[in-house]
């Protein structure tokens, strides 16, 4: 599955477009293009690539949220990658329908995962990430089972899923299907976006999350 | 005195006073030259007025300044009365009283007391000037000595009161600079036991290291050293002024523990909150414990949710420390799993 994932990468800094190079061909991923400006995933190979991954601080200064929603309502799987970790751009761009959000702190194996999960069209959710949902307060946020917020807790605190599945004394399969029902919930609220009723659909179809979880 | 009981006194001394004229002095002028009923009206309209300031000072009320418009009818019924000639004589029985009575009525308005006896005076000397054949010399005294007797009054209860009004600010001062003086020497005490309870892990390890009881050559003594390393830290941020005191209390020990080599990542999620200080001291001990441990690498985070408060730390550290003290306000746990230990401090906010 993972053989054929291509990727595109939106960022103005060349020393992370190399490093996300690597990392990602290190993986399997073939980076088909990657350019300072969005431009590269609308036009050439970048236009059809599986996974954009778009750098949420471009040189403008504001955060790219509008590039993010152009990408998102053309069906296109986001993964934004930001320099700043911070709870409420990180909620704005999932309402958006990124499918991750990652800092530049969180290292190649979070974002090597991550594109793999956008390729499939899944979200995937980083300890950082978990963390900004556990401390979500907003009025619009979805009921989470005890549970459910036990694993987004935990993840955030010990950036080891194993950790979290000997803790609660569940399998890793389970603390993942914990994390993507979370996702789904979060999916299933705010502005439409093709990606996220593509995660809904999906995981009903999957039997993972049933519509009155929702 | 205060500004207050000032203008109480006054008022009730004036009272006294304009009664006693009334009663002793006119009263008598009134009778000994029969005036007609005008000048009964006056007498009747100033007992009237004289009942309605009684019950004022009595309820400790202000004194309505329209008042003063009672005395000054009397003045003009009164004078108008007045036979021939017979301005600030002995028949006069209205001048003095009616200036008493506006004095009573406005001694907490100077400006309009000084324009209400100017117009009563006025009025008096163009009926004295209208009515001729009286005597200027006598009426000069009269007007003279009335009046200046009044302002006098007047002057006084103006200076009583601005004497009232510094004593008051005078002693607000002192007050205020006692409290600053005792709250300077509480807030000392209150760092100085802080401290001492604090420092309780430190002071028998020093102890024992001048007694050469311990060496720092053992294993247990350099991990006492780093533990007391990573409180005495948090303890001198504690008193630090800054907009998230807790995160500033973590960031410390981190600090420490990244001095001594760990690698430390640490996490923060959620606003900031008002945490009370004895509160953040103990959601932050275990996590100083398990970073005074730690070897290689360590993982601090911090979570604040709507209603929760959790600091958690998980560490290579084999090993586990019992928590200093015990909580009173969090709930600690404590585990290990696949030689990682795990510490996590809750605090519920509501």
């Amino acid at each position: 599955m993972a053989h054929g994932v291509t990727a595109v990468l939106v960022d103005d800094h060349p020393v992370v477009r190399a490093g996300v190079a690597h990392w990602l061909s290190t993986a399997d991923v073939e980076l088909v293009a990657s350019g300072e400006e969005p431009e590269v995933a609308w036009t050439g190979p970048g236009a059809t690539a599986d996974v954009v991954v778009l750098d949420l601080h471009l040189a403008g200064g504001t955060p790219a949220t509008a590039e993010l929603r152009r990408l998102v309502e053309d069906g296109r799987r986001v993964i934004v990658y930001s320099m700043r970790s911070d709870d409420e751009i990180a909620l704005l761009c999932l309402e958006i329908g990124a499918l991750s959000y990652l800092t530049k702190a969180e290292g190649a194996d979070h974002l090597v995962q991550a594109v793999k999960a956008a390729a499939r069209g899944q979200s995937y959710t980083p300890p950082a990430l978990a963390g900004a949902l556990a401390g979500d307060r907003s009025e619009t946020r979805p009921a989470l089972s005890p549970r459910e917020t036990e694993v987004l807790v935990e993840w955030f605190q010990s950036e080891s899923k194993e950790f979290v599945a000997q803790r609660l004394n569940i399998t890793l399969s389970t603390v993942n299907s914990h994390l993507e029902r979370i996702r789904v919930k979060y999916a299933a609220i705010g502005r439409q976006a093709p990606t996220k009723a593509a995660l809904v659909a999906r995981a009903i179809q999957d039997g993972l999350i049933g519509l009155d979880d929702l | 005195m205060t500004d207050h009981a000032v203008s109480v006194m006054t008022r009730q001394v004036l009272l006294v006073v304009v009664f006693a004229i009334q009663l002793v002095l006119t009263l008598p002028s009134l009778v000994a030259h029969s005036q007609g009923p005008a000048a009964w009206l006056a007498y009747g309209l100033l007992a009237a007025v004289l009942a309605i300031l009684a019950a004022h000072v009595a309820t400790g009320t202000r004194t309505p300044a329209y008042l003063a418009v009672a005395p000054l009818a009397a003045s003009v019924l009164a004078t108008a009365a007045l036979p021939a000639g017979a301005s600030f004589g002995p028949a006069d029985w209205a001048f003095g009283l009616v200036g008493w009575y506006l004095l009573l009525v406005l001694v907490e308005r100077p400006a309009a007391l000084v324009v209400a006896l100017s117009a009563h005076i006025c009025f008096s000397i163009a009926w004295f000037v209208h009515a001729g054949n009286g005597d200027v010399g006598t009426a000069g005294v009269v007007i003279l000595s009335g009046t200046s007797f009044q302002v006098g009054v007047l002057v006084i209860t103006r200076v009583l009161h601005r004497d009232a009004r510094l004593a008051a600010e005078a002693a607000a001062e002192h007050d205020a600079a006692r409290a600053r003086e005792e709250l300077a020497r509480q807030r000392e005490q209150d760092l100085k036991a802080g401290f001492e309870g604090q420092l309780g892990a430190l002071l028998p390890l020093l102890a024992d290291l001048a007694d050469e009881q311990v060496s720092v050559a053992d294993q247990a003594t350099r991990l006492r050293c780093s533990v007391a390393a990573v409180q005495l830290r948090r303890l001198f941020a504690e008193n630090d002024d800054v907009p998230d005191p807790l995160l500033h209390e973590l960031t410390a020990c981190v600090d420490v523990a990244e001095r001594r080599g760990v690698v430390v990542s640490l996490a923060v999620s959620g606003t900031a909150t008002s945490v009370p200080t004895e509160v953040r001291r103990e959601l932050v001990a275990p996590m100083a414990q398990a970073l005074a441990a730690a070897n290689g690498r360590a993982k601090v985070s911090l979570l604040r949710t709507a209603d929760e408060v959790r600091v958690a730390v998980v560490a290579d550290a084999p090993e586990t420390l019992p928590p200093p003290g015990r909580p009173v306000a969090v709930t600690v746990e404590t585990s290990v799993h696949s030689g990682l230990v795990r510490s996590e401090a809750r605090w519920r906010t509501a």
